[in-house]
Parts: C-alpha cells; sequence; structure tokens
C-alpha cells in the first residue's frame, strides 16, 4: 500500500483526526456523554445532524496535482460517483477507497443494481491511445470492486478516453477534472 | 520541373506575395488560409476567365485559390495584371516576364443552351513563350468546381511532375456542444467547400478513415447506448454496417489497401490488441500478443505490414508489424511519446504525433534516411493525415482552445489553416484520389 506513505495522504489523515476530535458529531459516544451531563445544567442546544465524520478539508489546498486524492471529491457513500485520477496514472487514490467500498457492500447487497465504469482521459496525446488509457482506468475501478467481492455481472467498462470532458478548458484543473472513472448504475440505483 | 532556382526571383514579386499572404481564399464553413508559403513558390499569373464574372462559380478564382492552398505557387492579384489575354492570340509574354511571372493560365466560361457551361482554358509557359496545354470540358452548372478542381490537378501535375490532389475530399469530426446532436461526422472537397454530413449523433464519433476506392468510410460511433462500435459506411447510397461490437474498446479502424480487410484495435481479450478483420468473411486474426496497450494501426502500402501505436517499451511509441509471420520491431526512437502514425503513399515517410517539452507536434520520419523532422510549431497537434499525392499532412489542432484543421507540407514548408466557424472541426482524413 504505497499510497499510504504519501504525504498527502497523511496530511489528510491528519485532518481528519483533528476533525473527529474538535467537532463532535451525532454517533460519537463522547459526545453523547457530554450531552446527557449538560441536561441538568443548562438548556440545550440541540447538535445539527451531519454527515458521519466528515473531515474538514477545507485547509488542504485543492490544486490540479492534488485534486485526484482530494478528500472533498469523495464523501465515503455511494452519492461519490467519480473517482479522479493523477496524471498518466491508474491507481485508484487511497482518498477514494471509502467512497469504492460504500459502492462494493451497496452491490453485494442489491445484486438487481449495475454499474457501467466510463474510463475517461484528459486531452492530452492522441485520442485512441487515450481510448486504451481510459480502459485502464476503468479496469482498476473494476478490480477494486471485484476484489470487494462484487459479482463481474454487475459491473461493465466504457472507455471514453477524451472524447466526453466533463471540464472544457485546458488549464491543469481541467485536465485534473477530465482523468476519471465515472460509476453509473445502470440498473439498481441507490 | 525545378522549383529550387526561383529563389532569387521572390523579391521582384515580393510586395505582391506580402498582400496575398493570408489573404481569405474561399468563404464556406471551413475557411482557408495559406499561413505559410514557400519562399521560392513559383509566381503564376491566372487570368480572370472571360465569362466567369457571370457564372455561379468563377473556376478561374478557384484554379487561383487551388494553386495559392498547395503553397508551391504564388498567384500574381488580377489588379497587378499589366494585360488581360483572353486566349493564346491575345497572350503578350512581355507584360508578364516584366512582372516576374513565370506561367499565364487563361481561359473561358461560356454558358450553354442545355444549362452547363463550357470551360476552356490555356497554360503558357512565359520563359519559352509556348503553350503547354490546353482543354475544353462542358460540365453541368453542378459539377463546375469539379472542373476547376480537374483543371488544378492536370496544371499542378503539368508544372510540378506530381499529380494534384485538388479534386479529393476530407473527412472529419465536428463537435459542437450547443446542438442538439453535438458529433457529427462531414466531408468536404479539400478547398472546405460543399460540406456533407452523413451522421449525426449524441455519442462521440472517433477515428474515421476511407476506403481505399473513396467509396466507403469506416469509423467508431458509440451512438448505439454509449458503447463503441466500428461501423462502415457507404457514401452514396448512406447503407452503414455494423462490423465490429465486441466487449471492451472496439477503435482505430483502417482499411487495408485491397478493401478487403480491416485493421483495428479490440481489447476483447483483455487489453488492447491489432486485429486483422476480413469484412466479407467476418473471420478475425489477432495480430498483437503484448500486454501493454497496442493500437492506432495503419497499413503500409504493401498490404503486409502495419505500423501503429504500442506502449511495450513503457511509453508509446511507434512499431512495424509483419501480418504474416507477426514480428513486430520498432521504428521511432526519438523522445518518449510517438502515436497515431500515418504511411505517405510511397511508403517512405511515417507521419506521426511526437511530443517535445510537453507540446504534441506532427513528426515526419524518412524510413529511407532515417531522418526525423518535427513539421509543426503550434501544440496539441494530431491525428495527422497524408494527401493522396503525399505532398500534404492534414491535422487537427487547438486555436485559443478550439480544434482546428491545418495543414502542413511533407516538408514543413508550407503551412495552411482551416478554421471552423463554429464548434470543433478534428480528426482530419484525407480521401484517396477519388
Amino acid at each position: 500500500m504505497r499510497s499510504f506513505l504519501n504525504p498527502l495522504f497523511a496530511l489528510m489523515l491528519a485532518a481528519a483526526l483533528a476533525a473527529c476530535s474538535s467537532t463532535p458529531t451525532e454517533d460519537d459516544s463522547s459526545a453523547t456523554d457530554d450531552m446527557s451531563q449538560q441536561t441538568d445544567t443548562s438548556p440545550v442546544t440541540p447538535v445539527e445532524p451531519s454527515t458521519p465524520s466528515k473531515p474538514d478539508t477545507s485547509s488542504i489546498p485543492l490544486t490540479a496535482d492534488n485534486f485526484y486524492n482530494h478528500p472533498s471529491n469523495y464523501d465515503g457513500t455511494t452519492d461519490s460517483r467519480v473517482i479522479y485520477f493523477a496524471f498518466d496514472s491508474n491507481t485508484v487514490p487511497a482518498a477514494a477507497f471509502e467512497t469504492l467500498r460504500a459502492h462494493a457492500t451497496y452491490l453485494k447487497n442489491n445484486s438487481n443494481a449495475k454499474v457501467r465504469l466510463e474510463g475517461h482521459a484528459d486531452e492530452r496525446g492522441t485520442r485512441e491511445y487515450n481510448v486504451a488509457l481510459s480502459e485502464r482506468r476503468s479496469k482498476a475501478v473494476e478490480k477494486f470492486l471485484r476484489v470487494q467481492g462484487v459479482s463481474s455481472s454487475q459491473l461493465e467498462i466504457v472507455s471514453y478516453g477524451e472524447e466526453k470532458p466533463a471540464a472544457f478548458g485546458h488549464s491543469e484543473m481541467d485536465w485534473a477534472k477530465n482523468r476519471r472513472v465515472e460509476i453509473n448504475y445502470t440498473a439498481g440505483r441507490p | 520541373m525545378k522549383l529550387e532556382y526561383k529563389a532569387q526571383k521572390i523579391w521582384r514579386i515580393g510586395l505582391a506575395a506580402i498582400l496575398m499572404f493570408g489573404a481569405v481564399m474561399a468563404r464556406a464553413e471551413l475557411l482557408i488560409r495559406v499561413t505559410e508559403g514557400r519562399v521560392d513558390a513559383v509566381p503564376i499569373a491566372i487570368v480572370p476567365f472571360e465569362g466567369a464574372q457571370n457564372a455561379p462559380e468563377d473556376v478561374s478564382q478557384i484554379v487561383q485559390a487551388d494553386l495559392h492552398r498547395s503553397g508551391q505557387f504564388k498567384p500574381l492579384p488580377a489588379e497587378d495584371m499589366l494585360s488581360r489575354p483572353r486566349n493564346e492570340s491575345e497572350v503578350i509574354y512581355r507584360d508578364f516576364r516584366v512582372l516576374g511571372v513565370e506561367y499565364i493560365i487563361t481561359g473561358s466560361m461560356k454558358a450553354q443552351e442545355s444549362g452547363g457551361y463550357e470551360v476552356s482554358y490555356a497554360l503558357f509557359d512565359v520563359n519559352r513563350q509556348v503553350k503547354l496545354m490546353s482543354e475544353t470540358y462542358r460540365p453541368p452548372v453542378s459539377q463546375l468546381r469539379d472542373v476547376a478542381h480537374a483543371i488544378s490537378d492536370r496544371i499542378y501535375e503539368q508544372l510540378t511532375g506530381i499529380p494534384g490532389a485538388f479534386s479529393t475530399k476530407i473527412l472529419y469530426v465536428t463537435h459542437n456542444r450547443s446542438d442538439k446532436n453535438p458529433f457529427q461526422l462531414q466531408y468536404a472537397d479539400a478547398d472546405g467547400h460543399r460540406v456533407t454530413t452523413i451522421l449525426r449523433s449524441q455519442e462521440p464519433i472517433m477515428s474515421p478513415t476511407w476506403s481505399p476506392n473513396g467509396r466507403k468510410v469506416a469509423y467508431v460511433s458509440f451512438e448505439d447506448d454509449g458503447m463503441p462500435a466500428i461501423y462502415t459506411h457507404d457514401l452514396a447510397t448512406t447503407n452503414r454496417e455494423k462490423v465490429s461490437s465486441f466487449r471492451g474498446i472496439n477503435g482505430a479502424p483502417d482499411w487495408s489497401p485491397d478493401g478487403q480487410k480491416l485493421a483495428l484495435t479490440l481489447s476483447r481479450d483483455g487489453n488492447p490488441e491489432i486485429y486483422m478483420l476480413d469484412i466479407a468473411s467476418k473471420q478475425l486474426t489477432r495480430l498483437t500478443q503484448h500486454y501493454g496497450i497496442d493500437t492506432e494501426p495503419r497499413w503500409l502500402p504493401d498490404g503486409e505490414h502495419l505500423v501503429f501505436t504500442s506502449s511495450r517499451s513503457g511509453g508509446p511509441q511507434i512499431y512495424k508489424l509483419n501480418i504474416n509471420d507477426k514480428s513486430v520491431r520498432r521504428v521511432s526512437f526519438e523522445g518518449a511519446y510517438n502515436a497515431r502514425p500515418d504511411v505517405t503513399p510511397d511508403g517512405r515517410y511515417l507521419v506521426y504525433v511526437h511530443r517535445r517539452n510537453g507540446n504534441f507536434n506532427v513528426g515526419v520520419q524518412d524510413l529511407q534516411r532515417g531522418t526525423f523532422n518535427i513539421v509543426t510549431r503550434t501544440d496539441m497537434d494530431e491525428s495527422p493525415s497524408v494527401a493522396p499525392n503525399g505532398s500534404m499532412v492534414i491535422y487537427g489542432t487547438q486555436d485559443r482552445g478550439t480544434g482546428v484543421l491545418e495543414a502542413v507540407s511533407i516538408d514543413g514548408r508550407v503551412k495552411v489553416t482551416l478554421p471552423s466557424k463554429e464548434g470543433e472541426v478534428r480528426e482530419p482524413a484525407w480521401s484517396p484520389f477519388l
């Protein structure tokens, strides 16, 4: 797991831990204890329900270089449908692991559900070669889901290369947004 | 004809040349501009044809634009002509010699009672003071442009010894996000006129290519539920056939020189490999075996070899494959990114995309002498396609963020821009001789 040694990931992990300790959430048991102790002393300000343990990532600058592995792109649930990739890479980013595990769990629990993994590349390089590169990305995501136990009959791959960009500009950030695999449910959408 | 000894004459007609430089040569969906010409381009005078100003198409203007666009000729503007001969008896060679003009074209267009036109022209050599050729055509109005391009072809061949490619077509993909069908497959005359749309789609269209007789095209279309398939498409009948829709990639079709087979890329066996499909029998032959990416095959003229892009050494490089024994050998060695080869009709030059300092340009490799030349200076240059006479390469590039087509001579000395009015134009494929 080379990715875990990535300094960016270490930074994210630190940010996530810091977030957990400073902003308790509903399912945090220590927070519940705090609240019960408060009941007989002062009026309670109810804690706003929030997404579980979503770390505060605002301290990590979002750049074209770290875009693929930036936690703000992945919420750890099946709501996140896009996995981004580093330049010239088909390695699934560590920040996307939780999101992909959520999809895997959903697919295993809903055998009627099917996803199409759409691979994309940025515009640099030749078109058919980019189709081939983007297939490697969708295959990497497919492999991740298969390892989690998802049936291959629920997975389908299509490779668009640079033909269907998500961002139409020509900057490094546009390219970062286009190097991606989209998880599209064709049946049994969550 | 020798072009080399003309250089010292350029300055005499230099001003005229500068005025022509960058002039818009044709009004159509694709506007064509000559952005770089040869300094030794041959001065030629195309005298406005008698009767052309009243005709629906001015054949003399079309011929002038064709010859100018080749980059090898420098037409004399009509307003600079000292005399405007209508035929041989009116030619005063001295009037053209003093302007440095080496060849004169005269002609006429006469409306016929049948509704068509009689188009005549003659070509004169100023230095030798002789008529080199003359011809007469009687086309219907709908074929006036064809006749003009045919005349350009004849003159170009007479003066350079190389067949002209003005009567050919360019096939290309357009992308216009605001259109209900953003992706369209179109072809046009080589001068950008007479655009015909052959396919409109909401899903991507890629990698269009011509059959060797120019009657059909093949391409990749994602129209069927967003999944890729390769189609052949008869231009006259519009009959289409889906010839490849395997699991995974169906890409990069290229017609064999005998028209019987398609080379293509399929990933149905796990990763992208080059296959050969017999179109009639549907028999499929796998040609490569490698875990790297193998794609973008192009036939060599002998029909026995292909060149293709492979990542088997790391980044993409060009390889040559013998289809009989399936042996593969690397051909490109310059730099870390070489891809999407095309081949000149004589098999001597490979033309492909080369990355240098992060820029993507078109490079030309001379397979005989082993030299390599980068012939474009823009960025994001892609999909080079060689004209059937081997003189020019058309390719896609970006102009202020929009996809446009440009053409460059194989020696890099002539450059022509074909900007589109709306949306993107990409993946040009130059037709064979039609």
